[in-house]
């Protein structure tokens, strides 16, 4: 929504472990399985371990970025102060992924201020096969580096939405061709000197290089570059380039008999109903049926309730990831981390298995990390969920009985109702879209960062009171959740015991809407 | 940059002179400066980009993006901070600069420039305004002691900075008067001598001593200063004129733009001896004479402006080379400095008044009778080979009774650094180390147009603060305090 604010760079809270990476580099995979997986990584101290972790979580390629680089619309202190040069994390990617062997499964690319072919021949001879340059393409283009990328009013018409300074562009494809070709050239005349043949023979053959003792400093003279300059003393057998592919393990998938299943609804949108059990290896389910979705309809899938999947059993991690409008998936059951990943629309579900004994609502239905940058959709959990639950939710409708701590965090649009207790530090950095919490120890607003919003206590004049009352209906249809029957018994009490979480952002967003509505409306009369 | 988008509201408004019809009837500066809102506006134009050019364009990397934005906050006491901080005489630059600042200005790629240089002068015509500029010296004295030879804007930027430092510094200037070019050169209405001399108190007030009408290598030897001073800075600028060795070259009436100059801005003095600095201590005065001015640059617009000031009845104005491009040739890119056709204020009232400039002509000899001059012959030349080619059947013979040659400075004036005994460039410059700038003989140092060849008074100025620096460096044995001027400005 235009005029709220958006954390950028995000902060990657579906990340905190190798695990975790591994586990969305296959989300990704699932999502469409004909793209190629890249995991950007910062250099510094240690980036080969996380190359390393990033070979086995089977991305197809890596960057290894250098500090010098960095968007003109990144907060300067990333600009400043993140990273090293990318030499240095591109030896130590290089010769990690060797010693390991996990070298000949991924491409290796390096960038933050590429400029010349000499650039590009170190970097080979360090261990890179890829190369990437933005700012000299940009330049050449036109950019003259006025780092205005994030205020729309970029003078030359690079960086900008505004029509006016659009058309001062003066850029020509011609031009960066003219670059390109230049640097091919340049690389052709150097690799000529060295005596080989082609790019691919230079990969990792660091005894092309040295350091230059003439430019050496009475600051450097306690660094020690040789270290950088090692050549890992393997066999044959390993790799030191790129040889293959990465073996995802998507054949497995239960989706391939999801998507079966569902070709009539794919094919021609006719309303399928599929019952299948389901185990916790079963992981990322639904991902690859949402991904065909989007491949044969766009980006507004199918109508509402096309593929309805009825689900029995436990659901393995990213149940219903990046799941597009017009599946709906129900479980009778449990879930694992990272339900709803990503999620663009349908409805996800989940409620526990019928014969369970325990209070629903005194337990856990999903895990960490639900609905994490989910941007569309409704999701219904008849029980708690994990921490960080709806961080970064740009859109999502959804229903829990109780969530971990920092709930909402820099959620900036959808709706979260919480029919329970809430962890500490909810709402943090939350500037767009609502929650409604049931404060049934009046002990929420200690729970939660009021730092970007206002809580408010909800009455049956409130204009929302309807639509709550009749979307915790919805979850009792659902989910048939016991807590939710008795909220609805008691509505007009337990209506005042909700608190609304209200951004302050998006209420001045809001109101300038409504006005800017209103004044359109009386344009249009008056 | 208080408002992003202020470029794109707001278009340039750089009219800062009277109409013609108004500032040529007398020798009075000709300035009308826009008020203290619009010029806000103006600066509201700046965009303060990622990768300044302007700084990069400015001879002394004067700190534009910030200044800039201050005036568009009204914080103008700020401002002069910040101007001050790198330009030690703002009030100069913000007159007759030619503002290569606004040359590689980022906005000048597709738009017209931000106007810098009226900010400039309105932040510092403020400062006086408000009285916030003020003396300032040194709180403790070195010890140390520096002879600075000519008092132009590089000896008078240098001298500030030593002062500042804490050295005594003594400016050895041959006329009556501190300032060089400043004072004698440019006319009045271009830079208010008073104003000039305005700064030349102020120096004085600092602490600097001033010697006049004392002329190293005449009045004083230069032995005497080396031995007197613990460092001796030349800053005698490039005096000799270029001259036009052509047949009746010695008639009467055939001037350097620098014998005839000087003249009218003694008289805006009220002096009496206006001949003092001509060598054969003649009086030129342009009053119902037929004028040509041979040469098309700075000096020889400033020649034009003053005869018809003067009230020369007819101006002509020759320029050797072709009328540069309206806008920039494909070769010519931005942030290089263009070179394009630019109307000085002379020119546009020679034109107004119905006077011309000739481009690609050349004199090849003059004609008179009874040794004066009363003519001229041209030829106009062919530049398409890259050299001068004669065009037959072109000569042309015009009328004048006053030439003026302002074709340029070959360089220093020989005697005054024969003594001293410093080498010298090919082009006869007075030749330093590049970091050092010291010369061949140790504790002399030579900066401004003795060294660079004739440029620019932001030049100069650059240069003496650059001096000041290494003679700092070289009197204290210390790494210097001193700011240093940012050298990696493009050198055009």
């Amino acid at each position: 929504m235009p005029g709220v604010t958006l954390i950028s760079p995000p902060p990657h809270h579906d990340i905190y472990s190798i695990e975790d990476m591994a586990q969305l580099i296959f989300d990704l995979k699932n999502c469409n399985p004909a793209a190629d997986i890249t995991v950007k990584l910062v250099s510094e101290v240690g980036v080969g371990t996380v190359a390393a972790g990033v070979s086995k979580g089977h991305a197809e390629r890596v960057i290894i970025s250098g500090y010098d680089g960095g968007t003109g619309a990144s907060p300067i202190s990333s600009i400043k102060h993140a990273g090293m040069p990318w030499e240095i994390g591109l030896a130590e990617t290089q010769q990690t992924l060797v010693l390991n062997d996990l070298r000949g499964r991924i491409i290796v690319q390096t960038d933050g201020q590429l400029r010349t072919a000499r650039d590009v021949i170190i970097a080979t001879m360090l261990g890179a096969e890829e190369y990437a340059f933005a700012t000299v393409a940009l330049v050449t283009v036109g950019c003259i580096m006025m780092r205005k990328c994030h205020l729309n009013t970029c003078p030359v018409g690079v960086a900008t939405q505004d029509a006016a300074l659009r058309g001062k562009f003066a850029g020509k494809p011609e031009h960066v061709v003219n670059y390109f070709t230049f640097l091919a050239e340049e690389i052709r005349v150097l690799m000529a000197e060295l005596g080989v043949r082609s790019l691919e023979e230079l990969v990792g053959q660091t005894q092309y290089l040295a350091m230059d003792d003439a430019i050496k400093h009475w600051k450097s003279k306690g660094l020690d570059y040789s270290k950088m300059l090692v050549k890992p003393a393997v066999g044959p057998e390993v790799a030191i380039r790129r040889i293959q592919g990465q073996d995802h393990g998507l054949d497995k998938q239960l989706d391939h008999k999801l998507i079966n299943l569902a070709a009539p609804a794919l094919e021609r949108k006719e309303k399928v109903t599929i019952e299948l059990p389901i185990k916790n290896s079963n992981r990322t389910f639904g991902t690859m049926l949402s991904g065909m979705v989007a491949k044969l309809h766009g980006r507004e899938g199918l109508p509402e309730g096309t593929i309805d999947v009825r689900l029995t059993g436990i659901a393995g991690q990213s149940f219903g990831a990046f799941l597009a409008p017009g599946v709906n998936l129900y479980l009778e059951g449990e879930a694992n981390d990272y339900v709803g990943k990503g999620m663009a629309g349908g409805r996800i579900s989940i409620r526990p298995d019928a014969t369970a004994t325990f209070a629903w609502h005194e337990n856990s239905i999903v895990g960490n990390t639900v609905l994490y940058g989910a941007t569309g959709g409704e999701a219904f959990f008849a029980g708690k969920a994990g921490e960080r639950f709806c961080v970064r939710n740009s859109g999502v409708t959804a229903v829990v009985e109780g969530t971990g701590d920092h709930g909402c965090e820099y959620m900036t649009g959808g709706r979260v109702i919480v029919l329970g207790r809430t962890g500490r530090n909810f709402a943090a950095g939350m500037s767009g879209g609502f929650a409604y919490v049931l404060d049934e120890d009046s002990r929420f607003r200690r729970r939660c960062n009021p730092a970007m919003v206002d809580l408010e206590q909800m009455s049956a004049t409130d204009e929302d009171a309807e639509w709550l009352k009749q979307i915790i209906a919805k979850h009792y249809e659902e989910t048939a959740s016991p807590r939710a029957a008795e909220i609805l018994a008691d509505w007009e009490n337990q209506l005042t015991r909700f608190v609304r979480v209200f951004p302050h952002e998006y209420r001045r967003v809001l109101t300038e809407m409504a006005a800017a509505a209103e004044a359109k409306k009386e344009a249009i009369h008056g | 940059m208080g408002d992003p988008r202020g470029f794109m509201k707001y278009s340039r408004q750089d009219k800062t002179i009277q109409p013609v019809e108004q500032r040529i009837k007398n020798h009075d500066e000709h300035y009308n400066y826009p008020t203290e809102e619009e010029v806000k506006t103006q600066a509201a134009r700046c965009m303060d980009c990622g990768v300044p050019f302007c700084m990069t364009g400015c001879p002394l990397g004067n700190l534009i993006p910030e200044w800039n934005d201050l005036v568009y906050r009204g914080q103008w006491k700020q401002a002069l901070q910040a101007l001050h901080a790198t330009n030690n005489f703002p009030e100069f630059t913000g007159r007759v600069c030619p503002a290569p600042c606004e040359a590689s200005c980022v906005l000048g790629i597709n738009e017209p420039q931000v106007t810098i240089k009226l900010h400039e002068v309105s932040i510092v015509n403020k400062g006086f305004e408000e009285g916030w500029i003020v003396a300032q010296p040194p709180k403790s004295r070195s010890g140390k002691t520096v002879a600075i030879i000519g008092g132009g804007p590089a000896g008078l930027a240098c001298a500030q900075q030593l002062n500042r430092a804490g050295h005594k510094v003594t400016v050895y200037e041959k006329s009556d008067r501190a300032g060089g070019l400043l004072m004698y050169g440019i006319p009045h209405y271009k830079l208010r001598k008073e104003k000039v001399q305005r700064r030349v108190d102020l120096l004085a007030e600092e602490g600097i001593e001033f010697r006049y009408s004392c002329e190293v290598g005449k009045d004083v030897a230069f032995a005497e200063l080396k031995e007197q001073y613990d460092a001796v800075v030349f800053a005698s600028g490039a005096e000799e004129p270029r001259d036009l060795p052509v047949a009746g070259r010695d008639l009467d009436g055939i001037h350097f733009a620098m014998e005839f100059l000087p003249q009218q801005n003694r008289a805006n003095w009220g002096d009496s001896d206006l001949a003092v600095l001509h060598p054969k201590q003649q009086l030129i005065n342009a009053e119902g004479k037929k004028v040509i001015v041979i040469g098309g640059g700075d000096t020889g617009s400033d020649c034009i402006g003053t005869s018809l000031r003067q009230g020369a009845t007819s101006v002509v104005n020759f320029e050797l080379l072709g009328q540069p491009p309206v806008e920039r040739a494909e070769n010519n890119p931005w942030p290089q400095w263009s070179r394009i056709l630019r109307i000085s204020s002379s020119v546009e009232e020679l034109e107004a008044l119905g006077g011309d400039v000739e481009y690609e002509i050349m004199t090849t000899r003059f004609i008179g009778s009874e040794g004066k001059v009363t003519g001229l012959e041209t030829v106009k030349v062919d530049w398409s080979t890259g050299k001068p080619e004669k065009v037959a059947g072109s000569e042309k013979i015009w009328e004048a009774d006053l030439v003026l040659l302002a074709m340029g400075y070959l360089g220093p004036r020989p005697q005054a650094i024969s003594q001293a005994a410093c080498e010298t460039d090919p082009r006869s410059n007075i030749k330093t180390d590049a970091k050092t700038r010291m010369t061949s003989v140790e504790g002399v140092f030579a900066a401004g147009d003795c060294r660079r060849g004739q440029s620019l008074v932001v030049w100069a100025i650059s240069e003496g603060r650059e001096v000041a620096r290494c003679v700092d460096e070289y009197l204290t044995g210390k790494p210097s305090l001193l700011p240093k001027v940012r050298l990696e400005t493009f050198q055009y």
